[in-house]
């Protein structure tokens, strides 16, 4: 045990004044701290060995996220068009954003988006997660499954410029089967209230895959016993459902309500791409305005100002999920 | 107990020896932060000519041809392109301004007119010395070349950039839908009422599956031809003075030299305009009737594709459009192009595109040595060799670029500058994407609803474009 600090189990009585008995105290101290260093030097090792794994997640992650995150927060306290020097501006950059009736307007959207998106997403994936779980064979749930997850693996972009395609008032596919049973040509893409359906619509169909999964997963973990406890008990069809299903997928429902609404949050691709924000600021998102500040305005202080904005509501959101999940969330 | 403090001061040395090192290169790193940039990628800080183009890589093969002949004249300039794939003009801009921030500027940028002054305020270098001193050569170019098209690359009355290619919104009409509504070819000075019956005309004649009247809501061929031919715009336009030189230089006798200044301003908005309104009122009474759609933000990449189905009566577009109908199966006689239709004026609208030299390049001089080659007829002709678009030389719209694609009356195509000589660029200040921006968020509000949303829309588009102008001004 000893053996492998030597030196370390005879102090050198380098120290005049100490007394026999202090340095028998120091002796005993020193070999229990000899006895400790081999377990010492393990632990050591062990840490050093980690800490050289997690070194290019820490890096990456350090590179490309908290450094970002940092320089934007300064950034939004700048004024900076990429050509010129930043000038500091204090919080001149939160006051005209806040004021800027395109980004308030935008704010707005967003939220509502969030609301009408997310509750369409986690509803349609719950709907047919229960579906799929309980009234299809074990062959068919399997391509369901793909089926689902299926339009999330596709580029965003794609996806709109063909749905764009799609809903075209005079060429478009939907209006020429609409028109199949008297409906006349809607103006999916050029009203405010038929551009928004029509982005809401594109985002569910591309992103409820993702909930769908989580939900199949939550659906698979509820013990059958419990099921059958129900039906003793006399529950059928949707009461079961109501009372058994709800709230021992809650868990779920919170991992798949948080994500839905941070993405839902951060929706871009679909207006910019269907739409272009308008008609009007019909269609226009956070992320929409900040896109426009940064990379066509070049106005990369306010960018980052609206950047900020959009991380505390999302943080305060989470937070508020987080709190209220204590109430309806139940772990079994 | 000195000796275990030993130890531990041991251990410290050991990890401080490994914390410096790794302070070490962070410091490193931050003390050459000024001198790290793009460049220093290797294979990326080369000292050849690097010439942005919007395009695909096929597109920069396209130029390969030039660059031979560019080279073989000047063997110690080495030429690179490189293709930036963008939607449109204002993305391509914001990815030469990615490379800007980055500190891998290119040394050339090809520039429509929609970045023209934005890349003349903040990152080209004007050409006017070397125009001056290469003037015996550049006199045969100017010749070839409608004043106009120059006149849209002064900025405050020197020149950055010269036009290598431009179009005007003219308006593509379908013969076949001509033919069917029983319409004849317009007559060169026909009205907008003129246009608005013919519509009708085809409107009666196919009542579904067919649109008399596609137009995008984009800065080009959009709202603004119709502003131009009501002599209006949704900016105020000035011209700021100077220009001179080149005026008087390569200029003096051409007919509309009274006209040139240097260069165009747009520094308030007008959408307040009585014309602006009489003009979006107008629009909004073809879409209402059926006539025209209501525009689509971003729309036009489908338009190609329409016309040559049929489905579509007229279009405002320029001389980039035979070649991709050709394309798409459309022959020489089943389309045909006309002036743009009169109101108080037929000013048309044009967009024209160039090479620009930007400031922090290596070598301008090699760099004006490739601007100046590439106006050469030589390079024009192997850079343009089918009508993709305009090319800016008078000369080389001919017969011969047209053969067997058409249209029966390509002449339009130049005849626009020569006809109507105040027919003005795209109205693109520096601040053009915010511009760009506040014009089309409202103009499918403005045509789509009754004449209080159209009112709403334009007092929405007035107070967005003070906004935009403000900005960055």
């Amino acid at each position: 045990m000893s053996t492998t600090t030597p030196r370390r189990e005879r102090p050198k009585r380098t120290d005049k004044t100490a007394t026999p008995m202090a340095a028998r105290v120091a002796g005993a101290k020193s070999q229990k701290a000899g006895a400790a260093h081999p377990r010492h030097n393990g632990r050591h090792s062990q840490r050093w060995l980690a800490w050289v794994f997690l070194a290019p997640t820490i890096l990456g992650m350090g590179l490309f996220t908290l450094i970002p995150i940092v320089a934007s927060v300064v950034l939004a306290f700048f004024r900076w068009d990429i050509i010129s020097a930043p000038t500091f501006v204090g919080f001149d950059n939160f006051s005209e954003v806040v004021q800027d009736p395109t980004v308030r307007v935008s704010f707005v959207n967003t939220i509502l988006f969030v609301v009408v998106a997310v509750a369409l997403q986690l509803g349609l994936a719950l709907a047919l997660a229960i579906m799929v779980q309980e009234k299809m064979p074990a062959w068919l749930r399997v391509f369901f499954r793909s089926a689902f997850f299926f339009p999330l693996i596709l580029s965003a972009a794609s996806v709109s410029i063909f749905m764009r395609y799609l809903f075209n008032e005079q060429f478009g596919v939907v209006n020429w089967f609409l028109s199949l049973v008297g409906i006349p040509a809607v103006p999916w893409l050029t009203t405010p209230g038929g551009s928004a359906a029509v982005v809401i619509l594109v985002y569910v169909w591309q992103n409820f895959g993702f909930s769908f999964l989580l939900f199949i997963g939550g659906l698979a973990s509820i013990p059958v016993e419990t099921y059958e406890a129900a039906s003793i008990d006399g529950a059928t069809g949707w009461r079961k459902h109501l009372h058994v299903t709800l709230p021992l997928l809650s868990p779920t429902t919170l991992v798949a309500s948080v994500m839905a609404i941070i993405s839902a949050l951060q929706v871009f691709d679909q207006p910019y791409v269907l739409t272009r924000g308008g008609p009007g600021d019909s269609t226009r998102t956070a992320v929409m305005v900040i896109f426009e500040s940064a990379f066509q305005r070049l106005e990369f202080g306010q960018a980052s100002a609206i950047g900020v904005l959009l991380t505390l509501i999302i943080m305060a959101i989470t937070a508020a999920q987080f709190r209220l999940s204590k109430r309806f969330v139940f772990y079994q | 107990m000195t000796g275990a403090t030993h130890g531990h001061l041991r251990e410290i040395t050991r990890r401080t020896a490994l914390g410096a090192l790794g302070a070490g290169i962070i410091g490193a790193t931050v003390a050459s932060w000024p001198r790290l940039s793009g460049t220093d990628i290797p294979g990326r800080g080369d000292n050849s000519l690097s010439i942005a183009i919007m395009g695909t890589a096929a597109d920069a093969a396209a130029r390969q041809r030039a660059i031979d002949a560019f080279t073989r004249l000047h063997p110690e300039i080495k030429v690179k392109v490189q293709a930036i794939q963008a939607v449109d003009w204002k993305d391509f801009f914001t990815k030469i301004l990615t490379m800007v921030a980055a500190g891998t500027p290119p040394d050339v940028v090809y520039v429509a007119t929609e970045g023209a002054q934005l890349f003349a305020e903040k990152l080209a270098h004007p050409l006017d010395e070397y125009v001056r001193r290469d003037a015996a050569d550049m006199a045969e170019f100017f010749a070839d070349v409608h004043p106009s098209l120059v006149e849209a690359f002064m900025y405050k009355g020197s020149l950055y950039q010269l036009p290598m290619d431009w179009n005007a919104a003219n308006m593509y009409y379908n013969t076949t839908a001509f033919a069917q509504a029983g319409l004849e070819r317009p007559a060169d000075d026909w009205t907008h009422v003129d246009f608005r019956n013919s519509l009708a005309a085809m409107r009666k004649a196919r009542t579904s599956d067919f649109t008399p009247y596609y137009w995008t809501n984009r800065l080009f061929g959009g709202v603004v031809p119709w502003l131009y031919a009501n002599d209006t715009s949704f900016l105020k336009e000035t011209r700021s003075a100077g220009g001179d030189w080149l005026w008087d230089g390569f200029y003096a006798n051409d007919p509309s030299r009274s006209l040139r200044s240097g260069g165009y301003q747009w520094l308030e908005p007008n959408a307040d305009d009585d014309r602006v309104f009489e003009s979006f009122d107008y629009l909004r009474g073809l879409v209402k009737d059926g006539l025209g759609v209501r525009p689509e933000e971003g729309g036009g990449s489908s338009l190609v594709g329409l016309f040559a189905s049929n489905r579509i009566g007229t279009t405002p577009a320029g001389g980039y459009w035979v070649q991709g109908l050709h394309e798409a199966g459309m022959g020489a006689s089943d389309f045909d192009v006309q002036f743009f239709p009169r109101w108080k004026t037929q000013r048309h609208q044009f967009g024209t595109a160039g090479y620009a030299i930007m400031k922090t390049a290596k070598d301008k001089d090699a760099a004006w040595e490739w601007i100046k080659f590439s106006s050469s007829r030589e390079a024009m002709e192997l850079i343009f060799p089918n009508p993709v678009t305009t090319p800016a030389r008078r000369s080389m719209v001919n017969e011969r670029l047209y053969a067997g694609k058409g249209p029966a009356h390509w002449k339009v195509f130049y005849d626009t500058l020569d006809r109507f000589p105040t027919t003005g660029p795209i109205p693109a200040p520096p601040q053009q994407a915010a511009v760009e921006t506040a014009l089309m968020k409202n103009v499918s509000l403005a045509v789509s609803g009754d004449e209080r949303q159209l009112k709403q829309a334009l007092a929405s588009m007035q107070r967005d474009l003070e906004l935009a102008l403000r900005r960055q001004s």
